[in-house]
């Protein structure tokens, strides 16, 4: 099932969360549609206990004793608070690096503040029930990382750090890891599982963890049996059993060697997450329009199809016995989205295509279906983050002068001016009786590679045949 | 000797009492004045309401010769078109006649020297006999055209049963509803009227429906399609309407052109609005999603830069959008910084 492929849930505890329609809207499968293929935040939704699965973790062994004795001190948990009441609007975890008390939790953990810091304030708590204000520092938005401070330090003081596993050693595969934090709000836990490298087809590098993570763990350590960082609990899907995600421990190092001595933010971040979100739409616009389109093995048409190097594509069509239209239909859909809050994930790209064959319809009956198939798709209207899109439509020439209708919409973030979310709605217009219909989504685009998408996507239709029709256009 | 019967043309006047449809149910031709309306048996016409006094009015000429209505002792008064008079005052009659509204009796007073409008058309049906039947047989042609289109080769016959049953019936029952109304304002069925009006209404649409998406489309002509569908459909709508109202009430034209005029012009501003707060367009559809046929593909299609081009205006206008917005919402956040 296409929706089986798209649903991870970040790690983070949204405790009653005053939005728990918004926040949760996708642990089911019906709902974890290709439109929304991001890895979720393993929220705590207090007031949905129902979404969140059970911990299943294997009871831990005398290492895994001895590993949470050692790192009891230098683990936290991280709540975000509304200014005016002391309600908390979410909870995650986080963990010491530096004896000066630096903390590394997830971006998503803390997202409320950064976005809001006027309304928002963040506090940690310890497992020996410490507690006291934090500030951010710096955040990796695209590899969803935080790096906090506390206000005071003294209390944090002298609890020593998570050593960075040497950058290039990487445990084996099936090397135990231990993952820490505070799953559901429940209390401080370390569960056990299985170090299994890099997640496949990943545009970001995810590590692919083979232990439960709940709610509320985000943002917590994953150590190898030495007590030396992996990753950062990040993410799970809740359509597995213990197929959990970790940022590497690379990109934490990372970001504390860049924020460490940063000021405290005071302010919305939406410039710094545009920035980050240009860059990371960059690389992954380059790295998309270099890879060649793969062949989709249609008799008739050239159709764009994605490589599937960070992509995952499903496909169906109907049984063969239909005395109707016959299609087929794939689904490309990147594995990831970046996490910018409850309501928006971003910076992915998705494509579908469908393959129309009425030859047992005849031209008049197909005619109706193509155009029915062609109507009623979603191009997005305002919403808290993104006003509604704005199109043009026009009869194109795409490769080889196969007339094709395009449809480009482009939607505008209301804080992030420098992104568009592109849209591209196309269908052949050549055969009485066949044709082909595709969709590209590509969200937090800048302009130029929103205009580079859609030409790239259309172009990459044409005839597998140079000259399969008598040609009625030419460009 | 009698005295001669006065002769029916030489009335000085004519009272008529209206029924609810506002027709005459009952004249009395008046050959001498003075004229007394009221209950008692003394009265020249003699009414029959509860709320009318024994002697509630008299019409007669003053010095001048001028028609005046006096009231009588009469505790409701009466009302000449839209002025009241209490209990012995009186009023002129104008010469081109009036209403007189007594108790719950509405009387018209009708004189010689006012002027008569002229005389009303039939309503005749838009198309009937043959030509009607002949409409009904296209029209449950191209049904049946639709749903062959619909249905997949070698559907079961009982997928016709819905529409075999239910457009007929949907046809009857409009009809009949209009036909109702009729027999409620008009006293005829006018069944067949109706069915005249609403075949030539569905007819039309089956060919604006046809011509005007699949030309815009050939054309590459999206405003045409989106006009068609968000207001001459509704234009349509409403032509047919006006038609059955007109049949309906044929002596109100001008109320039933205003008020629908202006049911038509609020919806479709309504929506208008409605769609650019929410949309940011006009118009409800997003794009334009009639395909062309490949042998009606007229509109040459253009080339990749030309497409890119028209993404240019589109990022300004979504940019000013966005501004707009992101204003409003700290303007909204401002005013409640609770939140």
């Amino acid at each position: 099932m296409v929706s089986l492929a798209s649903l991870a849930s970040l790690v983070q505890a949204a405790g009653q969360s005053p939005q728990p329609a918004a926040t949760a809207p996708a642990l089911t499968a019906s709902s974890a549609a290709a439109s929304d293929p991001a890895a979720r935040p393993i929220a705590d939704q207090g007031a949905n206990p129902s979404a969140n699965a059970p911990t299943t973790a294997a009871a831990p062994s005398g290492i895994g004793q001895r590993i949470y004795a050692d790192m009891r001190p230098r683990l936290l948990q991280v709540r975000t608070l509304l200014k005016t009441q002391d309600s908390q609007s979410s909870v995650g975890s986080a963990f010491l690096v530096t004896p000066e008390g630096h903390l590394i939790s997830n971006y998503h953990v803390v997202s409320s503040y950064a976005l809001a810091p006027q309304r928002h304030r963040l506090v940690y708590a310890t497992v020996d029930g410490k507690q006291g204000a934090l500030e951010l520092l710096a955040f990796d938005v695209v590899h969803d990382l935080a790096l906090l401070r506390p206000v005071d330090p003294a209390p944090l003081r002298d609890r020593g750090a998570v050593p960075f596993r040497p950058e290039g050693s990487e445990p084996e595969r099936g090397t135990r890891i231990f993952s820490m934090g505070n799953p559901l709000d429940v209390g401080f836990a370390v569960t056990e599982g299985a170090y299994n490298g890099l997640a496949e087809r990943h545009f970001l590098p995810t590590l692919f963890f083979g232990g439960s993570l709940s709610a509320g763990m985000s943002g917590g350590p994953s150590v190898d049996p030495l007590g030396r960082l992996v990753g950062v609990n990040v993410a799970a899907r809740r359509d597995g059993e213990q197929v959990s995600f970790l940022v590497p421990a690379a990109l934490a190092q990372a970001l504390l060697a860049r924020g460490r001595d940063a000021k405290p933010i005071t302010q919305p971040v939406h410039a710094e997450i545009e920035r980050q979100l240009l860059a990371h739409q960059t690389a992954l616009v380059d790295q998309f329009i270099a890879q060649p389109w793969r062949v989709a093995g249609h008799p008739r048409y050239r159709i764009p199809v994605p490589q599937e190097r960070f992509m995952r594509c499903w496909g169906n069509g109907t049984p063969p016995s239909t005395r109707g239209l016959v299609f087929e239909r794939s689904d490309c859909t990147m594995d990831s989205a970046v996490f910018i809050d409850e309501r928006l994930r971003t910076g992915h790209i998705a494509m579908r295509h469908e393959t129309y064959d009425g030859s047992r319809l005849g031209a008049l009956r197909f005619l109706q279906r193509y155009n029915a198939s062609f109507e009623n798709e979603g191009v997005g209207g305002n919403d808290s983050h993104r006003v509604a899109a704005g199109c043009t439509e026009h009869s194109v020439a795409t490769g080889g002068g196969l007339p094709m209708r395009a449809v480009v919409c482009l939607r505008a973030y209301k804080k992030l001016p420098a992104l568009f979310d592109l849209t591209v709605l196309t269908a052949s217009l050549d055969g009485s009786e066949t044709g082909v219909q595709g969709r590209l989504d590509a969200d937090g685009m800048s302009f130029d590679n929103a205009q580079r998408l859609a030409r790239h996507y259309l172009e990459g239709f044409g005839w597998t045949n140079p000259n399969p029709a008598p040609k009625t256009v030419s460009r | 000797m009698d005295q001669p019967q006065p002769r029916p043309e030489n009335r000085l006047a004519l009272i008529e009492l209206l029924d609810r449809d506002g027709r005459a149910r009952r004249t009395v031709d008046v050959h001498a004045w003075p004229l007394t309306l009221g209950r008692a048996l003394d009265n020249t016409c003699v009414l029959d309401d509860p709320h009318i006094a024994p002697h509630h009015a008299t019409l007669a000429p003053d010095a001048g010769g001028q028609l005046q209505v006096q009231v009588g002792d009469s505790r409701n008064g009466l009302q000449i078109g839209q002025r009241r008079l209490a209990a012995g005052q009186a009023a002129p009659l104008p010469a081109a006649g009036a209403l007189l509204f007594l108790g719950g009796l509405r009387l018209r007073v009708r004189l010689p020297g006012a002027p008569l409008a002229p005389e009303w058309p039939l309503a005749n049906p838009l198309v009937a006999g043959l030509a009607l039947w002949a409409m009904l047989l296209v029209w449950m042609l191209v049904q049946a055209l639709h749903r062959w289109v619909a249905l997949d080769p070698g559907a079961d016959l009982v997928q016709w049963l819905p529409w075999l049953l239910g457009l007929p019936a949907g046809l009857a029952v409009w009809c009949g509803l209009w036909a109702l109304g009729s027999k409620l304002f008009r006293h005829g069925f006018e069944f067949t009227s109706h069915v005249a009006i609403a075949l030539v209404g569905l007819l039309a649409y089956e060919v604006m429906d046809l011509v005007l998406p699949v030309g815009a489309a050939a054309m590459d002509w999206p405003l045409l399609w989106q006009v068609h569908h968000q207001w001459l459909l509704p234009l349509l709508g409403m032509l047919v309407v006006r038609a059955h109202l007109r049949q309906l009430l044929p002596q109100r034209g001008l109320a039933i052109h205003v008020s629908l005029g202006a049911v038509l012009l609020a919806g479709l501003v309504v929506t208008a609005v409605v769609n650019q707060r929410q949309q940011g367009r006009i118009f409800s559809a997003p794009y334009m999603h009639t395909l062309p046929p490949p042998w009606l593909r007229l509109g040459g299609p253009v080339p990749m830069p030309a497409l890119e081009a028209a993404m240019e205006p589109l990022r300004d206008t979504l940019l000013q959008r966005a501004k707009d917005a992101a204003a409003e919402d700290d303007a909204g956040n401002q005013a409640d910084p609770g939140r």
